[in-house]
């Protein structure tokens, strides 16, 4: 239980110290990668919590996210090969408002919901992968098949209105 | 006693692997070549380049090892042998081989060097075309198995392989494993010959030492998962186990430098073009030729 309350902690820190090292640094690459680094101590922090598969899927998804992420972050970039160094905040005031009260909520939220009783014995991991799917293929199906087309509808869009139209086209 | 006993079939493979890959492209076999290679690279200077972002240099090729070697770690060589045997094994491969990306942009950033950097961000495009065909064919093996457990999937395996049950699986995972581990002809981020070795050009020493290492311990990762995924991993008559499986890993191995000796380096929209247009519906056809399978042959 020791063990388990410490890495818990150590690897929420990490989280936090990585999330710091994103606005901290000014090189795009770094800052994606810092940012990467802090999901992915999040994941370890479910791993931590015993909840192997959501630990194991959030460690993969955010490598190859962020990943991409950090390739459009230098693609928008004034210099393309993004070897420049910027700074990576902007509206500093508004930011760290947001951020607070951001901060604030969530630390609310954790304090003053009534979280019912603590389950003493974590489902064996097998068990949750089962749980979860038939939650995923069950009642969340429609919560997730909605944002699903969300995205993809957002991302045709995206794409529609970046190509440019033929010249034999555009009259039409 | 059993991390350690995998650790040292997974370095032996990754000589073995070496030995296998030079003979490939030289048409010579010298079983002693990577301990001479090993011993010249160590004895080198291991130069640092002007202005380098020295975290990402430095960390890339030890992340690029630790991703091969989690990998593994989840892949058994017999009953029993196996590092740790996860409850989401065949996830958690996906998970490891996901930081080989990770570790080509790290290297390729790292030394602020042009060739290296090009290296590094095609292979970004590359794995946008590979990872949903590691991904799919991973699915539909299973869900043959109704189990992520790597040694479950094994004994899923006890009557027909998977290389006869789900073939196209077979075929979509064995190129996509290439991809990943930027053999030729998918090599785009080390190009030799076109990128001066891309995201290998500016390091040198032990530093590329290390990453030499891990390129081979790639290699093993995915020649093992093919095996565990789709040749029955330790099952086979009058050899014990372990003998099996490592058999079965080097013949993958060779068989992919062996076709990809053989071929053109492919270009990136090209690769990018097959796998999205062609591979990923004939992954989808797959999986549904494979539920089909699975719910009419139990």
């Amino acid at each position: 239980m020791h063990a388990q309350t410490f890495f818990i902690a150590f690897f929420g820190l990490a989280a936090v110290w990585f999330g710091v090292a994103v606005f901290r640094t000014s090189s795009m690459v770094r800052s994606a990668l810092a940012l990467l680094f802090s999901q992915t101590a999040i994941g370890a922090m479910f791993l931590a919590m015993q909840t192997e598969f959501l630990g194991v899927l959030q460690i993969m998804m955010m490598a190859t996210e962020m990943s991409i992420m950090a390739i459009f972050m230098v693609m928008y970039m004034m210099d393309p090969g993004g070897l420049g160094a910027m700074e990576m905040t902007h509206q500093k005031r508004f930011s760290i408002a947001a951020g607070a009260i951001g901060g604030g909520a969530a630390l609310a939220v954790a304090v003053l919901t009534p979280w019912g009783p603590v389950v003493a014995q974590a489902p064996a991991a097998a068990q949750q992968t089962r749980a979860l799917g038939l939650e995923l293929l069950g009642r969340s199906m429609l919560v997730f098949e909605t944002a699903g087309v969300t995205i993809l509808t957002a991302m045709i869009a995206a794409t529609a209105v970046a190509v440019r139209r033929r010249e034999g086209k555009a009259a039409r | 006693m059993t991390t350690v006993a995998v650790l040292a079939a997974l370095l032996a493979g990754a000589y073995a692997v070496a030995v296998l890959e030079a003979w490939a492209r030289t048409g010579r076999m010298r079983p002693g070549g990577p301990l001479f290679a090993a011993a010249a690279l160590i004895g080198r200077e291991s130069f640092v380049p002007r202005k380098p972002d020295r975290l990402f240099f430095e960390a890339a090729p030890v992340l690029l090892l630790v991703a091969a070697v989690l990998a593994a770690a989840v892949l058994p060589w017999a009953p029993g042998l196996v590092i740790v045997d996860l409850a989401t094994g065949a996830l958690f491969v996906n998970a490891a081989f996901a930081y080989v990306l990770v570790a080509l942009i790290m290297a390729g950033w790292g030394p602020d060097g042009a060739y290296a950097m090009v290296g590094g961000w095609r292979f970004l495009g590359q794995l946008i075309g590979y990872s949903m065909l590691i991904v799919m064919p991973i699915t539909a093996v299973a869900m043959r198995a109704e189990s992520l457990v790597t040694t479950v999937i094994v004994d899923s395996q006890a009557g027909v392989w998977n290389i006869v049950y789900q073939p196209l699986g077979f075929v979509l995972f064995f190129i996509a494993a290439m991809a990943l581990a930027f053999l030729p002809p998918f090599d785009l981020p080390t190009a030799p010959g076109e990128l001066a070795g891309g995201v290998e050009a500016e390091y040198a020493g032990r530093r590329l030492a290390v990453l030499r290492l891990a390129r081979a311990l790639l290699v093993v990762a995915v020649a093992l998962a093919t095996t565990v995924f789709y040749l029955g991993g330790w099952r086979g008559p009058w050899l014990p186990p372990w003998a099996w499986t490592g058999l079965k890993t080097l013949a993958v191995a060779a068989a992919m430098f062996a076709l990809g000796g053989r071929l053109p380096r492919v270009r990136e929209a090209h690769f990018l073009a097959w796998c999205w247009k062609l591979g990923i519906p004939l992954a989808l056809l797959n999986i549904f030729v494979v539920g089909l399978l699975v719910l009419a042959v139990p």
